[in-house]
């Protein structure tokens, strides 16, 4: 195996997804903008705030100045590191080096980085947009490990090529990934981190949680990281429950893999501005339900179903 | 030239020696404190030889000391793989408690440690002697209560609070009853059957009730059934397993001095797990394996795995005050240890599925692994509780806040520990959790249940995080507390001594090293498989578990699952490098300034958002699941007092 192509895949998943990522947060702005009959930003917008914040005066209002960086580059270092285990439309970058158990705990990483950023700081908003981000992990990420289990079950692997392609319906009849395929969609929304389930940044009640005291270029990373975390879990879902078109020929794969996220980007935004937001109890209560349609679908999957 | 043998003897004569020593010079504290050190570092060298002696050459004979053959009392000892790496365990925990111990009991000014030196060396040499016995009734029964009446002593070292004595009482009654259920189990497969002899000295040894299990296994079922059932409860009560562990562990641990606390979660609770591997692994040889139901056993340990870990996390979301937490997350961790020994032995059961002997095998490796980083990140977090105790007197989470910008390397290394313990990738805890799911998620063919059970693991990883989220930031991060600040008043730091920060430095590197390279531990584990080929463990040595790929990598299951620790260091580096050198683009001025609170000028203490007040909605959500509920401590302190308000000026 020839060391220098994963890493020039990771090369360029990475940057990547750091020139798309605010393109996509504008295309989400605009459209959201349209629905409401706003004319909205331009869509370029996303890059001009980045661009702006990095050069703004930094505010460091934590008691460890040190850990509140330390934790803002390590958030936007978990998500880049995201990008090298995830396809996006080239295969995954290091498949040779990791699992996909891997994967679903540097998923959770990169959401104990922001968890860490928002203690730092120390604030009383903060803190409540902590807890309230914890407890929608403790509800998530479980949903998510199930979906690769199930996978894993079908497939007998959890390398990340196997895993990652469409892997959930490999049984016979696949009646856990179409069930888990439901589950998905019905909690998307909160993977991302947009409304009606953005209960630990809710804008409108504690301030934007964890990133309340956040100024300057550690706002724009903070930003950044959730940007792309959109494409990340967009592309997560394609790659497990959307293989379709994953085996043209490369240009032409390429191109169905991003129409696919941009849809499901597009999705997100209609669902988004259609919503008004949960209460923390009301999705704890929604997700323990998701969480136990998931479990009946892994005991089917452990089944051969 | 002594044998491994000799030199565990001589280890335990040394701490014994040790324990009337200290005794002696117990009235200068410092002298007593350097005395233990030395003699627990001298029985550690010990330990170290004769485990690096068993892995160069093989274990050699089982030696006796001590005979009197009219009863069947011999002193017998062997130490082989298995042993060796709980001997290593139990010996490197001990010496960092021991080195921390020497500042850290300035603590107890108006206790004499006239009680603590003597009783720590006393257990730790129980330690040694039931790890290595191989008699299952007499020298296990004097090595046990060698190690429950010190630990007792121990447990109730601060006298003078009630409630310590009766966590030790608690402690000291279910020792003893779990002391009752292993030697009755040990009688009952020893008496029965063909060889109610009686005068045979090597009644109660291994290698006897060994080779007339499979004998006894086909005839009488039951009693065997009876015997291993006694062994599980017996164990089970020792390691903290549900339903027992709620009972004593979460009382005994926070009563204990904190590097005793450190030996009771880190050490002792491992003989539990030794006990349990021993018995139900090594001791029914591989040919009765028609007649031993180890796939029902495995289905019992797996699911009281499931639920001990299950319930003792979400119990240790409601603490409040910080070792009793640590000590719930204990049973919780212990949990983990079930499962990967359970599915090892549901594996170990099913022969004709083909990659199960080499799943066993990472099941067994990850179960034995998170037994040694349980040993090394909880006997650290208790250092740090004990770093904390010493420097805000105070348990209580919802009192403590702040503290990393007093104690940054008590910080950093709580972090560290944190973090391992959650199973945050490239630290330890993450290497032998992926062991265990890997052999789980596999196994499905076996049990179609077993993927579920490792998602419940998953799950109580997520919880295992938010609970040390809260433990690490609710104490170092967060704002300054009242308390805290009062103590802080007039001096820059409250850091502990270099010589705690030594022993907690030194078990931070172990968990960072094992987490980068975890074919360190994992390649001792199969050379302890290697070097002890008795009953199942023969099985187990034969079948490749996790094997060493490329960069330090490691490979499961038909290669069917890797994880390469330093390449995917070097990439989190590497991208953590980029993220920093973005942010210092736009060479942006930094400044610090005081959090916005809405206008109000400056917080006061009963505004602080508390760690009593962390996912509150999430243990309402699932009271019903808390079995320990009504032990779980008091409520969290009714907030507003008084009315503190301080409008804008």
């Amino acid at each position: 195996m020839k060391p220098l192509l994963p890493i020039l895949g990771g090369i360029a998943n990475v940057l990547l997804l750091l020139l798309v990522a605010p393109f996509f947060q504008g295309v989400l702005r605009t459209v959201t903008a349209r629905i409401q009959s706003r004319k909205g930003p331009p869509i370029w917008q996303a890059y001009f705030d980045l661009l702006k914040l990095l050069g703004k005066e930094d505010i460091e209002s934590g008691e460890t100045p040190l850990m509140q960086r330390f934790a803002v580059y390590l958030s936007l270092a978990t998500v880049l590191t995201l990008a090298c285990l995830v396809p996006m439309g080239f295969p995954v970058p290091m498949n040779g080096v990791a699992d996909a158990i891997l994967l679903i705990y540097v998923l959770t990483l990169s959401g104990v980085c922001t968890l860490l950023a928002g203690f730092a700081a120390g604030s009383t908003y903060s803190l409540v947009g902590a807890s309230r981000e914890m407890l929608t992990m403790i509800a998530l990420e479980p949903l998510f490990a199930v979906a690769v289990v199930i996978g894993a079950v079908h497939t007998g692997s959890f390398r990340l090529d196997t895993v990652l392609n469409g892997s959930v319906y490999a049984a016979g009849v696949p009646v856990s990934g179409i069930l888990m395929l439901g589950v998905m969609l019905l909690s998307f929304q909160a993977f991302v981190q947009r409304a009606p389930f953005d209960i630990s940044e809710a804008e409108t009640e504690i301030m934007e949680g964890p990133l309340m005291e956040y100024s300057g270029p550690k706002l724009a990373l903070l930003k950044y990281a959730q940007m792309a975390k959109l494409i990340i879990y967009s592309a997560l879902f394609v790659a497990l429950f959307a293989p379709w078109g994953s085996g043209l020929p490369f240009f032409l794969g390429w191109l169905v893999f991003w129409a696919k996220v941009c849809l499901l980007v597009l999705l997100v935004t209609l669902v988004a501005a259609t919503h008004a937001r949960f209460r923390i109890d009301q999705a704890l209560r929604y997700f323990a339900g998701l969480l136990g349609v998931a479990l009946f679908a892994l005991v089917l999957a452990g089944y051969g179903y | 030239m002594m044998t491994p043998e000799q030199a565990i003897a001589a280890s335990i004569c040394l701490c014994l020696a040790g324990a009337a020593l200290t005794l002696l010079v117990a009235r200068n504290r410092v002298v007593a404190g350097w005395v233990a050190f030395a003699i627990t570092a001298g029985s550690a060298a010990l330990i170290c030889w004769a485990v690096v002696h068993v892995f160069t050459n093989g274990p050699g004979r089982p030696a006796q000391f001590l005979t009197m053959p009219a009863v069947g009392f011999a002193l017998r000892i062997h130490v082989d793989g298995l042993t060796s790496v709980f001997l290593l365990l139990a010996a490197c925990v001990a010496v960092w408690a021991a080195f921390y111990s020497i500042r850290y009991m300035d603590h107890y000014a108006d206790y004499s440690v006239a009680r603590y030196y003597p009783n720590f060396l006393l257990f730790l040499a129980a330690m040694y002697g039931l790890l290595s016995t191989t008699d299952m009734m007499w020298f296990f029964f004097i090595f046990w209560q060698m190690m429950t009446l010190p630990g007792y002593a121990l447990i109730r070292f601060e006298y003078r609070k009630p409630e310590n004595i009766r966590a030790a009482n608690k402690y000291l009654i279910m020792m003893q009853i779990a002391c009752l259920a292993t030697m009755g189990g040990a009688e009952l497969i020893s008496a029965t059957g063909g060889m109610a002899g009686g005068s045979d000295a090597a009644k109660y040894d291994f290698d006897t009730v060994s080779a007339h299990l499979p004998a006894l296994l086909a005839q009488e079922p039951l009693v065997t059934g009876l015997a291993f059932a006694l062994f599980l409860v017996g164990f089970g009560i020792k390691m903290g397993m549900w339903p027992f562990g709620q009972v004593w562990l979460p009382d005994a641990h926070p009563a204990a001095p904190s590097p005793v606390s450190a030996m009771l979660s880190g050490v002792m609770l491992k003989t539990g797990v030794y006990g349990l591997m021993r018995y139900f692994l090594w001791l029914v040889p591989a040919e009765a394996r028609g007649d031993f139901p180890l796939t029902q056993w495995g289905l019992a340990v797996v699911g009281l795995g499931a639920v001990t870990m299950l319930t003792g996390t979400f119990a240790a979301l409601r603490q409040t005050l910080t070792k009793r937490l640590l000590a719930f997350s204990s049973i919780g961790q212990i949990g983990y240890i079930l499962l990967g020994l359970g599915v090892c032995m549901m594996l170990l059961g099913a022969t004709e599925f083909g990659p199960a002997a080499a799943l066993a095998a990472a099941a067994f490796s990850g179960a034995l692994f998170h037994t040694l980083n349980h040993g090394l990140f909880k006997s650290l977090l208790f250092l740090n509780a004990g770093s904390v105790l010493q420097a805000t007197d105070t348990q209580e989470l919802d009192k403590l806040g702040g503290l990393m910008r007093f104690m940054p390397w008590t910080a950093v290394t709580a972090l560290i520990a944190s973090l391992s313990i959650a199973g945050a990738p490239l630290l330890n805890g993450f290497a032998s959790k992926w062991s265990i799911y890997i052999a789980a998620i596999r196994g499905a063919p076996v049990c179609g249940l077993l993927p579920l059970l490792a998602m419940v693991a998953i799950f109580t990883s997520a919880l295992t995080l938010a609970l040390f989220i809260k433990f690490f930031g609710g104490v170092f991060l967060s704002r300054t507390s009242a308390t805290v600040a009062a103590r802080a008043a007039g001096q820059p730091t409250l850091e502990v001594g270099g010589k705690m920060l030594a022993a907690q430095a030194v078990l931070a590197a172990g968990c960072v090293l094992f987490g980068l390279l975890p074919l360190l531990p994992l390649s001792l584990i199969d050379r302890a498989l290697d070097s002890s080929r008795h009953g199942f463990g023969s099985l187990l040595a034969d079948a490749s578990a996790v094997r060493g790929h490329g960069l330090s990598g490691l490979i499961a299951g038909d290669s069917q699952s890797l994880y390469a620790p330093l390449a995917v260091a070097a990439t989190v580096a590497l991208m953590f490098a980029l993220a920093r050198l973005l942010a210092r683009l736009g060479s942006a001025s930094r400044r610090t300034a005081a959090p916005w609170l809405c206008g109000y000028v400056s917080e006061a203490d009963i505004h602080r958002y508390r760690p009593s007040g962390f996912y509150s909605e999430l243990t309402r959500l699932f009271d019903g699941l808390d079995f320990a509920r009504r032990r779980a401590g008091p409520p969290p302190v009714a907030a507003v007092t008084e009315k503190t308000k301080e409008p804008c000026a």
